[in-house]
């Protein structure tokens, strides 16, 4: 099945500024991706191409096959969209602005109430319906913004920086409607805090300077690429017997063995591992005591990642 | 499917919801009711002519504050991205705040209507010109509309836009004079894009296909170039 996002080799110039430099990024149905970088990394145009607000200056951009250029409203009208500074018309009534929003999206007659019904009983509006949207909390009005997003049930939510602003119980909430959305929506959320891309998304693309410089996997999901060993053994002789299982991209020894006990990272190119590990742990007569799964470390990847680039470009 | 119902519904509202609506008709009706007075007085001529000029000349000054906000208000709200990012076309944005925009300089028109009907109860006036006149007000606020929605769509802010679509308006409002200095064919050329000069046979009954057409072109420019506007980003 093709991936419900395929951004490929996407590049977009402000005059002569380059914001984006040739991206390409899939995402899969039902996945919560975070788009991680710094302000001005690039995030926010590449969303706003998506999105259909911003033309491309190179490469493409396909939303469940549609183009968003050449089949741009079939396209959009896939996706729901929740800015970063929450635009809303002040001048509305919560009552006013879902239904109005519903109609732009397409839905007619009875099917406006029941998507407004829908959206509010989710987002937990009820009480602020009949407000005006000057007078909503930042919280709430994030909220709305939404359920606004959820109107028509579109494919894909895209959230640009969705937690910004909100204080620190709304933030706990407001992860929990993200998560709450993976599954039934594909959900492509920016931030440039990293410890918000963590507790969201399944997969994090980390972007700098315009340029994606990788995707990785935030939550484990069965495929056991990166594995914690405890061994026992000398620990030349377990290095080398990890190091020479097929697929297997690096080895990095955690603690040394104490006398004989040492912990070892060993991390595959993309493939399952885990099997082959035990069998060439205990083929060799080492003493398997342990293994686990090692979820990525998104710090110290960013980290790694964004002085790499950095070392790069000097 | 098209979605220039809801996004006209919307556009009325924000409109009239605003104190902008309130303060141009009361100052535009207060201004009209004086010229009315002054000329009825004065002339003792059961005809609005110079009610017509003076009107044109409030909507020079009026319809660019009405209009100003159409887009650069959406703009600087951030609400504009929330209206391309919809599956809607562009066409039914521009269009249905082209009319909303209109709405209000009709709504002038109408209580301008009042003073016709004065006239009709006290005097016997000549009906022609005054229809002829309001059509003619009419047309000229659909261009002076549609000049102001396409400032609002490339101006970065509401008082640029005023002043850009208040300037372009003025400009052509009394461009037949350069027309003068102009060695022909130029002097024709910009005699033709005069709105004054369009806008004179009608205030005085006299009403030519080829004006109609000229306030026709003007709208339908002023709607593609703003749509062009909207698609350039």
């Amino acid at each position: 099945m093709s991936p419900l996002i395929a951004v490929e080799r996407l590049s977009k110039w402000y005059g002569s500024r380059l914001a984006v430099d040739r991206v390409s990024l899939e995402v899969e149905r039902g996945e919560v991706m975070g788009l991680l970088g710094p302000n001005g990394s690039g995030k926010t145009t590449i969303l706003r191409i998506l999105t259909g607000y911003l033309r491309p200056s190179e490469g493409t951009v396909r939303v469940a096959d549609l183009d968003v250029v050449t089949r741009s409203r079939e396209a959009r009208a896939r996706v729901g969209y929740v800015p970063e500074d929450v635009p809303l018309y002040e001048w509305m009534r919560v009552s006013e602005f879902l239904p109005f929003m519903a109609r732009l999206r397409g839905l007619r007659g009875p099917a406006v109430g029941r998507a407004v019904e829908a959206a509010v009983e989710r987002l937990a509006l009820g009480g602020v319906r009949d407000l005006l949207i000057a007078k909503l909390s930042r919280g709430y009005r994030q909220r709305v913004a939404i359920a606004q997003a959820l109107l028509g049930d579109p494919a894909v939510l895209v959230l640009d920086e969705p937690t910004n602003g909100l204080d620190p119980r709304q933030i706990i909430e407001m992860r929990g409607h993200i998560r709450g959305l993976a599954g039934a929506h594909t959900v492509l959320v920016t931030s440039h805090i990293l410890g918000e891309i963590e507790r969201v998304a399944d997969r994090a693309a980390v972007l700098l300077a315009g340029r994606l410089l990788g995707v990785h996997r935030v939550r484990p999901d069965g495929r056991d690429v990166r594995l914690r060993v405890r061994v026992r053994g000398p620990l030349e002789v377990v290095r080398a017997r990890l190091q020479a299982i097929p697929d297997v991209r690096a080895v990095t020894v955690e603690s040394e063995p104490t006398p004989d006990v040492g912990t070892y990272l060993v991390e595959s190119r993309t493939r399952p591992i885990a099997d082959r590990v035990a069998a060439a742990v205990v083929g060799a007569g080492l003493g398997l005591l342990e293994m686990s799964a090692a979820p990525l470390d998104l710090e110290a990847l960013f980290l790694e990642l964004t002085g790499r680039a950095a070392g790069a470009g000097r | 499917m098209s979605h220039l119902g809801p996004l006209l519904l919307k556009e009325e509202r924000a409109v009239f919801s605003s104190p902008i609506a309130c303060a141009t008709v009361a100052v535009y009706l207060l201004l009209m009711g004086y010229t009315f007075t002054a000329v009825l007085f004065l002339n003792r001529t059961g005809d609005l002519v110079r009610v017509f000029f003076q009107a044109a000349v409030l909507f020079l000054l009026i319809v660019p504050v009405v209009t100003m906000r159409l887009f650069a208000e959406e703009r600087r709200a951030g609400t504009l991205e929330l209206l391309l990012t919809a599956p809607v076309r562009e066409m039914d944005i521009v269009l249905a705040k082209f009319l909303a925009g209109l709405t209000l300089p009709t709504v002038m028109l109408a209580l301008t209507a009042s003073y016709a009907v004065v006239l009709g109860i006290y005097g016997d006036p000549d009906w022609g010109p005054i229809y002829s006149g309001f059509l003619g007000l009419f047309l000229l606020a659909a261009g002076l509309t549609a000049i102001g929605l396409l400032a609002s769509s490339l101006a970065p802010n509401q008082i640029v836009a005023a002043v850009a679509a208040m300037g372009l308006g003025i400009l052509l409002w009394m461009i037949d004079t350069l027309g003068y200095l102009l060695p022909d064919p130029f002097d024709r050329i910009v005699s033709h894009a005069s709105l004054v000069a369009h806008f004179t046979p009608f205030a005085t009954g006299a009403m030519f296909l080829s004006d109609v057409g000229f306030f026709l072109t003007l709208v339908l420019t002023g709607l593609f170039l703003s749509s062009r506007a909207l698609a350039r980003r």
